[in-house]
């Protein structure tokens, strides 16, 4: 009874839902002409989501090189799913008949390649960050594939751990907290705990857990890590800021905040707050206001001719970008010019950050 | 305290059982039945803390007792909400969308790093003001358009994470309002208040559901929807204040997740769901609804935390941890529902 009722009331709504459906789809239809350009080139960001701080800032900096450029710019947010990323830009690509430049921060490693075959064949210049194929490589499309920039996890994690590692003076007990398991980040951040682990025999690693980058997932392991392990922790090494502030609420909770030091990557604002208190003792950051805005302009460079990618050498086609460190003693100066305001960059400076070409 | 369903359904059903399901019938009722398996959830939180007790004496101690019940809270809250609903038969899988707007509005009006706003207490009741509105819509539209809840809650947990996003710009705001902030930190007879709300929380859920009208709509529903219309009950009425109530709880969860985190940014929600859910099973509701209630709930909250605890202090490598809860969660639910009377798995 209940069934067919549904079913002839489903009927009835589906015609209404229909107009409504076709009037929005007319809209978004309508929408894009608004952002099309003439024929300067549009900046394209593709990105994974803004609900993360990362993210947002990356966007951030995307807009303020488009505005200083003096071009159009469109974001475009894949939501964690791969299809719709490569979707969008495709659709992108119809629209700008192949005359932009995107700076793509693939969801996952093997979208860079249609991503890029994509490109490549609709003329436009493309930049890709953080995930690629190791067998996918800008020379092998020149010139449209003009660059892919990685920031070095092993040298991040080690660099924190060793911060640390002084900090807690050169002894005693530290968990750490790990990211997602799978992700290359995680991977190479723990690479990087564990070497600088091997050269301070004095430092115990007491557990190593899994906090899969969340603050709240690290609120809860840390509060059981203290019951296990109590006073013996004296730092703690996080896999990136957002899980270092859980730990460090979980601290507050048990008046702990500001006794054990706390070190993350990302540099999100409640970790260069936590340091200017004292209550972090480092986090690095790969400055995503400079991904988002220097991998846009590499792009556009190569697109109106001022370099030609197929002459550059392999150490500006696929390379480490140089991290931020944020600590004690430039916290100040940090908070000031990146925090306060919008940090300055030259955006003409496009090999800058280059500190060596990837690892094999 | 809860309806016996038994008599309802024809004795046919035995006939139409696979073996697996006769034989682990079997050996329930071999351990006594009905009674045993109504206790099963229980028998399971108790084994399981006796043997993290053995392995590793800390975890008695009074301070890792006090954090249990700190991370319990939230789950707890959120559980009670999702409980009615399950209870109902239908799921609401806009938990970490209310969730999030929740934390959001109370971050938001309180004092914060992002605007000049300081209403204090306010915002908390605006939070969980905004809760209960979700709920509410959830509610309607279900009821009204006729959406199951499966897509009105999911197109819900959208809207409300799409609202945050929105809000809070993407990024994460620090709560700097020392008086909520006071819900984590500060500690009544030993217990931080967060804890006490997620008592308080637990205690009106248990009153609504065995002490008023509601309650008992909400358990006929789910044991029979169409003999519960044909009683004379308004079942749209109650689906819709359901759905409220709910929301009204997650509210209130999305204020302490805000408190004991001091910040919220739009994945504050992440994961939720899937804990509040499995709290409400484990404990021996059940999906089909018209089984189990909130006190099943509480103990299925504290199974998950004290294994989340427990793998902890054992030292379970991360590794294999997801493993060892998803046989945890089949188990539980293996020993708390009677296979046998079920017709139909889907």
């Amino acid at each position: 009874m209940k069934d067919s009722n549904g079913l002839v009331f489903s009927g009835r709504v589906s015609r209404r839902t229909l107009m409504l459906g076709a009037a929005a789809g007319a809209v978004t239809l309508a929408m894009p002409n608004i952002l099309r350009a003439a024929d300067k080139p549009t900046l394209v960001t593709s990105i994974r989501s803004l609900s993360n701080p990362y993210h947002a800032v990356w966007k951030t900096g995307a807009e303020a090189y488009a505005k200083w450029a003096g071009l159009e710019h469109v974001t475009l947010v894949s939501e964690g799913n791969s299809e719709k990323g490569i979707a969008d830009i495709k659709a992108m690509l119809a629209k700008t008949n192949g005359n932009m430049v995107l700076n793509s921060d693939p969801n996952d490693t093997p979208d860079a390649r249609p991503i890029v075959e994509a490109c490549a064949k609709a003329g436009a210049y493309v930049v890709t960050q953080w995930n690629k194929p190791a067998d996918l490589h800008p020379k092998d499309f020149n010139p449209n594939y003009v660059s892919h920039i990685e920031f070095d996890g092993i040298a991040s994690g080690k660099t924190i751990a060793e911060i640390l590692f002084k900090t807690m003076g050169g002894k005693g007990g530290i968990v750490a907290l790990g990211g997602l398991i799978s992700t290359t980040a995680a991977i190479e951040r723990k690479k990087g705990l564990d070497a600088a682990l091997a050269a301070n025999p004095d430092i115990k690693l007491l557990d190593f857990q899994v906090a899969n980058w969340k603050s709240t997932e690290a609120f809860d392991l840390m509060g059981n890590l203290l019951t296990r392990f109590g006073d013996d922790i004296k730092g703690i090494w996080a896999a990136n800021d957002d899980m270092g502030s859980g730990a460090l609420e979980a601290l507050r909770a048990e008046n702990l905040a500001g006794k054990v030091p706390i070190v993350g990557v990302d540099g999100i604002k409640t970790a260069v707050d936590a340091v200017r208190t004292g209550e972090f003792a480092c986090t690095v950051t790969s400055d995503p206001f400079w991904q988002g805005g220097m991998g846009l302009a590499i792009g556009y460079n190569a697109k109106i001719g001022k370099f030609d990618p197929a002459k550059e050498p392999p150490e500006h086609r696929e390379f480490y970008g140089k991290a931020v460190l944020i600590s004690h003693d430039n916290v100040e100066e940090y908070y000031k010019t990146n925090v306060e305001s919008k940090p300055e960059i030259d955006w003409n400076d496009l090999w800058g950050r280059v500190t060596g070409a990837i690892r094999a | 305290m809860t309806i016996q369903t038994e008599p309802l359904k024809s004795v046919s059903d035995i006939e139409r059982t696979t073996l697996m399901t006769f034989l682990s019938g079997r050996i329930a009722s071999m351990l006594g039945g009905r009674r045993w398996r109504r206790l099963a959830p229980l028998a399971v939180l108790v084994v399981l803390c006796i043997l993290i007790t053995i392995a590793n004496p800390n975890f008695i101690e009074l301070r890792n007792l006090v954090r249990l019940a700190n991370s319990a809270a939230v789950p707890l809250t959120l559980a009670m909400g999702l409980t009615f609903i399950i209870l109902m038969g239908s799921i609401d899988l806009s938990v970490e969308g209310t969730l999030s707007v929740a934390a959001m509005v109370v971050v938001l009006l309180a004092a914060n790093d992002s605007n000049g706003n300081d209403y204090g207490w306010w915002a908390v009741l605006a939070a969980v003001a905004a809760g209960t509105i979700m709920g509410l819509i959830s509610g309607l539209v279900q009821t009204m358009l006729r959406i199951p809840s499966f897509m009105a809650t999911l197109g819900m947990w959208f809207i409300g994470l799409g609202l945050s996003v929105y809000m809070l710009g993407g990024s994460a705001i620090r709560l700097n309002d020392a008086s909520i902030r006071d819900l984590a930190l500060h500690r009544f007879l030993g217990l931080p208040l967060a804890v006490w709300v997620a008592v308080g929380a637990f205690v009106l859920a248990a009153i609504i559901q065995y002490h008023t009208r509601l309650g008992r709509h909400i358990l006929a529903i789910g044991g029979d929807e169409d003999v519960t219309k044909l009683s004379g009950v308004n079942v749209t009425r109650v689906r819709i204040a359901a759905f409220a109530l709910a929301g009204f709880f997650f509210g209130i969860a999305g204020v302490l997740a805000a408190a004991q985190l001091g910040q919220s940014h739009a994945v504050i929600g992440d994961g939720r769901l899937f804990a509040a859910v499995t709290a409400v099973v484990v404990g021996g509701t059940a999906l089909t609804g018209g089984e189990g209630g909130v006190v099943n709930t509480l103990i299925g909250v504290l199974i998950v935390t004290v294994l989340a605890n427990g793998m902890i202090l054992l030292g379970i490598s991360p590794y294999i941890q997801q493993t060892v809860q998803g046989l945890m969660i089949i188990a539980a639910v293996a020993l708390s529902l009677d296979r046998v009377r079920l017709k139909i798995v889907k």
